[in-house]
């Protein structure tokens, strides 16, 4: 079967979808092909215990561009998207506890408690950080130029965002050139001088990275994410239906504008004739030619397996092969027969639960957590990262029943001994127990779990390595040179 | 009202002395004002025990700029580099890898190891130089403000822009690493052998608070591989008698332009009149006059010591406030009536007259810097070891040694205590880790300096011990060093200039800050008396 402008595109998660979307409307023939049963990748909701539904590994809506969501006209498909008041709870072991909303006023209120000096600082940092994510979102919807020969376009857009950087004003550039190689602990604690703060803040740079937050350049990951989720603290809108019923939409949207896609389509090779690409060949041996592949697996999937080393240059080889993407997150869903009672609410929740919840009260929590890491061991005392989606979409749970949803840091791809299959019981234990500390009552609302380590999330999703970004969001692995 | 001078130098450090030197050969009648009764800052030679002269704080030289060895005729002044021969690395389960500038026998020696690093050691190298080639010209340039539309620094960032884009692509790609990565991700790519790459990734770490895995300290690997010796990149050496004694020919030099130094004048404070310097006033109440004032210390003591918050910007101030220090490094001196014995190399071979470094592998180092991330010094340190006394028999009594060790971690904060109470335990961990390498060491040790970053803030005024006036990390470096829009060795006060490490290009001994000082100072007509 050969069709002349057949554009296959290597993987149904959210990147292929909207890439199919995209082409199919500009006259393209799209054939979308995915491994497993259901589109949407890292973005899938399943069902880990009768009845009981968990966005399996991306749990909120993050850095979706509102542009893209627009032009597809997603919701017209069904696509909803909850948006809570509440954007992060932090609890503190001590009963105490920090709220962002989307409000800052309301969250200079329940910083103030900490400190009043915080609550003070915290209307400025707000607005301060306003202006310059504005200013870096430009460069999240900017094709990166090519640093080896940039075209006179890469130099016009450059000049632009030049002009823009100018735009800031002098005070604001040096804080932009000054924060970006900074640790993200030193950012926050120039700021703040709640640790709790201070931890909520730095959270967010290391979310599904290898680095702590005294690692360098962490501050540039928080200010790109804030970029891209308009906001530092990040986004907890979570789809209705989780993340599946985002992606459902979108391929749904693919589907009307042409795009085919195909399940249980396993793409086993690239082929290629004379330096081009000819199209795909599945793992049942079915051929599929086509003018271009697109690949929406991560980098050293794409040339290190689906590609025959030898149409590869050595130095670009050596390149992807030196690309790091071991992931040091694991995913945990738990099934719970009651809604959590944390101790710092006292019963009260009043919707505080339904944003994102972190627990790593200390930067040095946090950066101890990682520190196990480093030497091939998950930390004992994970910081981690909870929504519990049920609570304001009860489709996902039985009645008065809930999924929890929970990010844990750090669980490294390469354990110095054993293997993940002997060490998931523990992390998981790890998780309850650091939680139990804020949610006393936890183990006996547990009905079942889910534990995903790097190790599944590469095996199940393809994920090569276990990283959840397709490779670590570091300084010298973004813009340009991401990937490569 | 004429001054008696153009311009005074606070410390008589070997900034504060090219500083001055420069001045003086342009012309200017300078003073130089150092507290200590010794010139060098950290950069100095003394006789802690009878007979033993140690260079006390800093130990190696190979940065010092080429230029101003030259301009300053240095060497008619005394100053002789005696080469330091290679980097001996010991392990503990009896190998060793000992790397020496002959190079086919470094890469027999890694060959042991591994045949593929030796392979990748050739073109690492040449990677390397090439890296070293380009960031150069930045050492001996004014750092352009990227936030101002002033023709001469856009035409400063055209021609950084231009030379970038005129590299190999390899190069680009490395350069951005460089600039990026941690040392230990760098150097993972090229090479598999860890004690190799622990040991490499060492110079990625001196005088910073972050570990091998720390983004950012790929660049200190290249800024201490910038070494450079009669022309040869990445030599390394001793300063016959000592590292005082370079400081001691800048001095000569300075002295023979016609500038007057004064020690044991300690400065109390900076005089301000109307937003600008006019002069000093010594501890001991002496007021000297002076058309300019060029401070080699640090941001901490010029602008929060010397002077009054009010006499500058509040921004300004809160910028110096948040400037980095962070010390974390000891020293610790021993005078010895013997070699130390190495169990995997016994006897006293060459491997003796080079460095030698305590970090075998990679996550050695790593643990050590996570003892210091929460306020303890490292238990089992990174330690480089030099014995002077072979190579410059000059330094200590016949058939005796100086043996120095660069000791990191140790941070200035500590979590629990203070130094006072922790610098024999301190000085304990050393000796006992250099204990497990070569156990004769502690029947060998006649004399024992442990300096702890709180004693070379009290020696030397190096705030928080810091021996480069402040972290070498990414934010601090270039055009935001000390404080982004002030990189260019002016203050807020007219007539106060900068010219130590806390500048660009940072520490170690380089003389460049000095130098690029002066140059801007004379720019401004600056120092000419009125």
């Amino acid at each position: 079967m050969a069709k002349k402008d057949n554009v296959v595109i290597v993987g149904a998660g959210l990147n292929g979808l909207v890439t199919a979307y995209y082409l199919a409307r500009a006259g393209f023939k799209p054939i979308v092909l995915e491994r497993r049963p259901i589109v949407g990748g890292v973005a899938v909701t399943e069902e880990f215990h009768p009845g009981f539904r968990a966005s399996t590994i991306a749990h909120t809506a993050g850095p979706l561009l509102p542009v893209i969501a627009r032009e597809m006209k997603l919701e017209q498909f069904g696509f909803q998207l909850i948006e809570p008041d509440v954007r992060i709870f932090a609890p503190a072991p001590d009963g105490r506890s920090i709220v962002l909303y989307n409000d800052p006023a309301k969250s200079a209120q329940s910083i103030a408690k900490f400190s009043t000096r915080d609550a003070g600082k915290f209307l400025e940092f707000e607005s301060v950080l306003g202006r310059i994510t504005q200013f870096l979102s430009q460069l999240i919807t900017l094709t990166p130029p090519d640093i080896e020969n940039p075209s006179s376009a890469d130099l016009f857009r450059l000049f632009k965002v030049g002009r823009n950087f100018r735009g800031l004003g002098k005070k604001d550039m040096q804080r932009l050139l000054r924060w970006g190689p900074m640790a993200v602990a030193d950012f926050a604690a120039e700021w703040f001088e709640s640790e709790l703060l201070r931890a909520m803040i730095s959270s967010r740079a290391i979310f599904g990275t290898a680095t702590g937050p005294w690692s360098p350049g962490t501050t540039a990951v928080l200010l790109l994410r804030a970029a891209a989720e308009s906001h530092y603290a990040g986004v907890a809108s979570i789809p209705r239906g989780g993340m599946g019923g985002l992606t459902q939409a979108m391929a749904a949207v693919a589907q009307k504008a042409g795009a085919q896609i195909r399940t249980r389509a396993e793409v086993a090779q690239i082929t290629v004739k004379g330096g081009a690409v000819t199209g795909v060949v599945l793992a049942g041996g079915e051929e599929i030619s086509a003018r271009a592949v697109i690949s929406n697996a991560d980098p050293k999937r794409t040339f290190l397996k689906l590609l025959d080393p030898v149409t590869l240059e050595p130095s670009f080889l050596a390149k992807v092969q030196h690309y790091r993407s071991t992931g040091a997150v694991a995913k945990i869903n738990l099934a719970l027969s009651g809604p959590p009672q944390f101790k710092a609410l006292q019963g009260a929740s009043n919707g505080t639960l339904s944003g994102r919840i972190h627990i790593g009260p200390e930067i040095d929590y946090i950066e101890r957590a990682f520190d196990a890491s480093k030497y091939g061991e998950f930390s004992r005392r994970p910081s981690l990262e909870i929504t519990i989606p049920s609570l304001a979409d009860p489709s996902l749970a039985p009645a008065g029943q809930h999924v929890m949803s929970i990010f844990a840091h750090y669980a490294p791809y390469h354990l110095k001994s054993g293997d993940w299959d002997s060490h998931r019981e523990a992390l998981s234990d790890a998780v309850v127990e650091t939680l139990e500390e804020y949610v006393p009552d936890l183990a006996s609302l547990l009905l079942d779990g889910e534990v995903l380590t790097p190790k599944d999330l590469e095996t199940n999703y393809g994920l090569t390595g276990g990283h959840i970004f397709h490779g670590e969001p570091a300084l010298d692995q973004l813009f340009t040179m991401r990937p490569l | 009202m004429a001054s008696r001078y153009d311009v005074i130098v606070i410390g008589g450090g070997h900034n504060g002395l090219v500083n001055a030197a420069y001045l003086a050969r342009a012309g200017r009648k300078v003073l130089v004002l150092e507290k200590r009764y010794v010139l060098g800052g950290a950069a100095v030679t003394e006789e802690i025990f009878p007979g033993f002269q140690f260079s006390v704080c800093s130990y190696v030289v190979s940065l010092l700029r080429p230029e101003i060895i030259r301009d300053l005729d240095l060497p008619r002044h005394g100053l002789e580099i005696l080469p330091l021969d290679g980097t001996f690395t010991p392990m503990l389960e009896g190998q060793y890898l000992w790397r020496v500038n002959d190079h086919a026998k470094t890469r027999r020696a890694i060959a042991q190891h591994s045949r593929v690093d030796a392979e990748a050691y050739d073109e690492f190298g040449k990677a390397m130089l090439a890296m070293c080639h380009f960031v150069k010209p930045l050492l001996a340039m004014v750092p352009p403000d990227p936030t101002s539309l002033d023709p001469r620094d856009l035409k400063k960032l055209l021609f950084l822009g231009k030379r970038f884009q005129s590299l190999p692509a390899e190069d680009k790609y490395n350069l951005v690493q460089l600039m990026t990565m941690s040392a230990a991700d760098f150097l993972d790519q090229w090479f598999e052998t860890d004690v190799l790459k622990a040991t490499m990734s060492a110079s990625g770490i001196i005088g910073t608070f972050l570990g091998v895995r720390s983004p950012g300290t790929a660049y200190v690997l290249l800024h201490h591989y910038m070494g450079e010796i009669d022309g040869a990149f990445r030599a390394w050496g001793f300063s016959r008698g000592g590292t005082g004694a370079i400081s001691n020919a800048i001095a000569s030099a300075a002295r023979e332009a016609g500038v007057e130094i004064r020690t044991q004048a300690p400065v109390a404070k900076i005089l301000v009149k109307e937003g600008r310097a006019t002069g000093v006033v010594l501890e001991s109440g002496e007021e000297i006059k002076a058309g300019s004032v060029s401070s080699s210390v640090d941001p901490n003591l010029t602008f929060l010591k010397l002077m009054e918050p009010s006499e500058l910007p509040g921004e300004f101030v809160e910028e110096v406030r948040r400037y980095k220090y962070r010390g974390s490094s000891g020293k610790v001196n021993l005078a010895l009536d013997a070699l130390p014995n190495f169990t995997c190399l016994p006897g006293p071979g060459a491997h003796l007259r080079g460095a030698m470094s305590i970090s075998p592998s990679l996550e050695y180092m790593e643990r050590a810097y996570d003892d210091a991330k929460y306020g303890d010094f490292s238990r089992r340190p990174y330690i480089d070891i030099v014995i002077p006394s072979l190579t410059d028999p000059s330094v200590a009594p016949p058939g005796k040694h100086v043996l120095s060790c660069f000791v990191q971690y140790a941070p200035y904060k500590l979590r629990e205590g203070n130094w006072d109470q922790k610098r024999e335990a301190f000085g304990d961990a050393v000796i006992d880790t250099l204990a497990q390498y070569a156990p004769n060491i502690k029947e060998i040790i006649i004399g024992r300096q442990v300096l702890t970053p709180l004693d070379i803030e009290r020696l030397v005024g190096l705030t928080e011990g810091n021996i480069f006036q402040g972290e070498l990390s990414l934010e601090q470096l270039f055009f935001l060093r000390p404080v982004a829009g002030w990189a260019r060795y002016r203050t807020p006060v007219r007539n106060l200039y900068m010219c130590g490490s806390a500048t660009h290009p940072g520490g170690g001994i380089m003389g460049a800050p000095g130098r690029l000082a002066a140059v801007e100072m004379l720019k401004d007509g600056s120092g000419k008396s009125n």
